[in-house]
This record gives structure tokens, C-alpha cells and sequence, in this order.
């Protein structure tokens, strides 16, 4: 399926990886767990570099903070004492509905960035988590917030090398919901919601980032701004609901009409806010 | 065409081969005669392809051969002891959990991987180590019960 690869490499640091890459120009790939790789089966490809022996696999807590390395697997991150830790655990839930055991075992939280899919598992997740991409190129290392990322993913030559989690608010409530023909299926539709209430029960803090209902994973920040400021009650779950719902862009796909996934949109954003506001979501 | 080689361990046993920069592992290995790597859908979504890894599961259809370097690869030809079959393939002989067969090392070597790290798991975990394979004849229920029953037997 690949017979037009010519050479397969295996570099042990990112500069060698970065040079091998500017080296093979556009028709070099970087792969590290295949399992989206593999299956587009782009035949341009001449060069491979694996990125899987480059030193980025690891996952370090800093304080309350966290940084996990872009060959670092979804099995590594849901069985990572820290990442369960880390806004209950929320990252560590999504990483194990990635796929089954097998492609758990293979897929990289890098790669699930990388590819760009819209129903990206850990991807509503960490917007929900201000998460920070870092990327290398020849020029040298440079941070950016992960909606930025996607909003350039198309032009960027640079290599995910780093996720960047910075402490949650202190006491969040945080839920993850992901809707799907299995559990370890594809995201028909996701939604994470992370919520900081003060003493009153008023909301201090909100996000709320959606999967599988735009061309990227998205924040509803109009909803979150609804949100701020109002106790978790009936009349606010209708409204951020319906407000989360409009700032959906689903399409129609094999898998389900965009009407089905708006409406999942506004189901699943309530069922996230609720588990937040009653303290019974993400606890791993 | 571009050649390599790779070295790896499969089934105990130290290996050289030449393979294409391009090769899938599943191709590699089942050009060299492990025929119990299944070639199912090719995407990753079947698990008949898995192998372990380092102990791990992984669908060999994902995986390029040369990313195999190093690793120990274990297929279901390595599973029996000599003339011995393994628990986990009698457990399967006595439940029934065999139809076709062409799934049957994709669950053995998951329940393998399972077993190994955490020898009396839950039905929910067994469930959830299957679930990655994918059964068209007697479903689910058999190869379950055949792994709680082999977890059972070790505990003897």
C-alpha cells in the first residue's frame, strides 16, 4: 500500500526529526502511532520519520500543571497517575474512549491534534483546559493556544511536540460527554463542560467546548458568558443550551444529519452542565 | 524498490528481515508465515491483525514494519507451550468460543495482554479488552465466559 516510501527513518531528537523533515519537503510524513496515517494511505509520501524514538514521550506535572509530550499514547495518558489527577481526571476519560485497547495502545495525543478532525476526543477537552500546543520548527520553539493551532492547522510545517496544561481553577467541577454508537467509537457528537462556582453556588468561571459539530473542535463562548455570574438553574441551562446549540456549524455525514448532532449538542451540554453543577462528573 | 532490514523477536525467537521502508507489519509477518495474523479490514477497526508488542496489543495493520525494530512481537503461534496449548486457548476450546476461528487470536492475544497485567479481572474488563475485536459468528458471550473461566483456572 505504501510501495512509493523510499526510506523509513527513525531519529532520536526532535532537531534530527525537524532537519529529516525540511530535508524530505513536501513529500516527507511524520508518523508516530499510524493509526490515522495508515488508513488515509496518502500515496506522495516518500519519506517516513518516525517521531516515536524522538524523546516526546512523557507526561510531567508541574505544580498543578501539566505537560505531556506529542508521542505520548492515549493508554499512557488514561492510566497516568497524574493526568487522573489533573480537573478530575477529564483528560484521562476522553484519551479511554479513543478507540479500543489496540489503537489506544498506538495513537498519540500529537497525532490526535495533528489530524485535525473535528471529533478529536481529547480535543474539546483540552480548549476546555486552555491547553497550549508546542510546536517546533527550524526557527525554534513557540507556544500557542490550541484554538489558534486549528485555526492554522492547513498552513503550519511545524512539529507538535508538546501539550501544555495549565493549573485548572481551583476546586472546578468538570464532565466529559461523549455520544457515539459504542463506547469507543467515534464522537457522533462531544461536549465538555468546566464550571468554577463561588460560594453562593454563582457560576465564577465557565467553559464549554464542543466536538464533532464544526470544522474544528470550538468553545460556545457566548454560552460560557451567558453562564458566568447566574446560579446553574433551569431557566439558565435552557438558555446556555440553546445558545451552545446555535454556535454549533454541524454538518451531515455518514454519521448523523446536523440537525440530529445540534440538537445532541444542546442535549449533551446539559447533561455536562448538570454533573458540574451537582459535583457527580469527572472524578476518576 | 528501497530494502531494510529489521530486527525483531517473534514468538522468542530473534529475527532479520529485508522488508520494504513501506511494509505494514501485518504484510511483513504474514509473508514470513504467521498466518494467525489476521488480514481483516485493514483500518484498524476489526482487531483481527493484533498482535502484542512489547506485551501490548496493536492491530499490525497500523503499523509499519519498520516500526518494529527492537520490539518482541508475540503472534498466536507463540501462545502454546510446545505441544501444550495455553489456558486461555483451552478456555476458548471449552466454551465454545470458536466459530470461524478467524477472530479467535485477535481475542486470545488481548485476553493474553489482559491477563498478564491483571490475572483476575472484572467481566466489565474482559468486555473491555474484546472490545477491540470484532466477532461476525458466535458474538461476544462465549469468549467472555472462556476468559473469566481461564482467569478461574490460574487462581488454582
Amino acid at each position: 500500500m505504501f510501495d512509493t516510501v523510499e526510506a523509513f527513518y527513525r531519529p532520536g531528537s526532535v532537531r534530527e526529526a525537524l532537519r529529516l523533515l525540511q530535508d524530505g519537503k513536501n513529500r516527507a510524513r511524520v508518523v508516530a502511532g499510524g493509526t490515522d496515517l495508515v488508513v488515509e494511505a496518502d500515496r506522495s509520501i516518500r519519506f517516513l520519520i518516525d517521531i516515536t524514538h524522538a524523546g516526546l514521550s512523557y507526561i510531567r506535572r508541574k505544580d498543578k500543571a501539566c505537560v505531556i509530550g506529542a508521542t505520548t499514547t492515549m493508554a499512557a495518558i488514561e492510566n497516568s497517575p497524574a493526568i487522573r489527577a489533573l480537573a478530575g481526571g477529564i483528560l484521562a476519560r476522553a484519551a479511554a474512549t479513543c478507540g479500543s485497547v489496540q489503537i489506544r495502545n498506538m495513537a498519540t495525543l500529537g497525532g490526535n491534534l495533528a489530524n485535525g478532525s473535528p471529533a478529536a476526543d481529547t480535543a474539546s477537552v483540552l480548549l476546555a483546559l486552555d491547553a497550549e500546543v508546542v510546536l517546533a520548527d527550524a526557527h525554534g520553539r513557540r507556544k500557542i493556544p490550541l484554538n489558534e493551532f486549528y485555526s492554522g492547522l492547513r498552513k503550519t510545517k511545524a512539529l507538535i511536540v508538546e501539550v501544555a496544561i495549565p493549573a485548572p481553577p481551583r476546586g472546578g467541577r468538570w464532565s466529559f460527554q461523549k455520544l457515539g454508537r459504542t463506547e469507543n467509537d467515534i464522537s457522533l457528537v462531544n461536549a465538555v463542560a468546566g464550571l468554577q462556582l463561588d460560594s453562593k453556588g454563582r457560576v465564577k468561571w465557565a467553559r464549554i467546548a464542543l466536538g464533532a459539530v464544526a470544522p474544528t473542535p470550538v468553545r460556545a463562548v457566548h454560552a460560557e458568558k451567558l453562564l458566568v455570574g447566574r446560579q446553574v438553574d433551569e431557566s439558565a441551562l435552557a438558555e446556555v443550551c440553546d445558545e451552545a446549540a446555535r454556535e454549533a456549524r454541524p454538518i451531515t455525514d455518514v454519521r448523523a444529519s446536523a440537525g440530529y448532532r445540534r440538537e445532541m449538542c444542546r442535549v449533551l451540554v446539559r447533561r455536562a452542565l448538570e454533573e458540574c453543577a451537582a459535583g457527580t462528573g469527572c472524578s476518576l | 524498490m528501497k530494502t531494510m532490514e529489521v530486527r525483531l523477536n517473534v514468538n522468542g525467537e530473534a529475527k532479520q528481515w529485508t522488508i520494504a521502508p513501506g511494509d505494514l507489519l501485518l504484510d511483513v509477518l504474514r509473508r514470513e508465515g504467521y498466518f494467525g495474523v489476521k488480514r481483516g479490514c485493514e483500518a484498524g477497526e476489526c482487531g483481527a491483525c493484533t498482535v502484542l508488542l512489547d506485551g501490548k496489543p496493536i492491530n499490525s495493520c497500523l503499523m509499519f514494519a519498520a516500526q518494529a525494530e527492537g520490539a518482541d512481537v508475540l503472534t498466536i503461534e507463540g501462545v502454546a507451550h510446545g505441544d501444550t496449548l495455553d489456558a486461555l486457548q483451552e478456555a476458548f476450546l471449552d466454551h465454545g468460543a470458536v466459530q470461524c476461528g478467524f477472530c479467535t487470536p485477535a481475542m486470545i492475544l488481548n485476553a493474553k495482554a489482559l491477563l498478564d497485567r491483571k490475572p483476575h479481572p472484572s467481566e466489565e474488563e474482559v468486555r473491555e479488552a474484546l472490545a477491540g475485536t470484532l466477532c461476525r459468528c458466535t458474538g461476544y458471550r462465549k469468549p467472555v465466559e472462556a476468559v473469566l473461566a481461564a482467569a478461574r483456572e490460574s487462581a488454582r
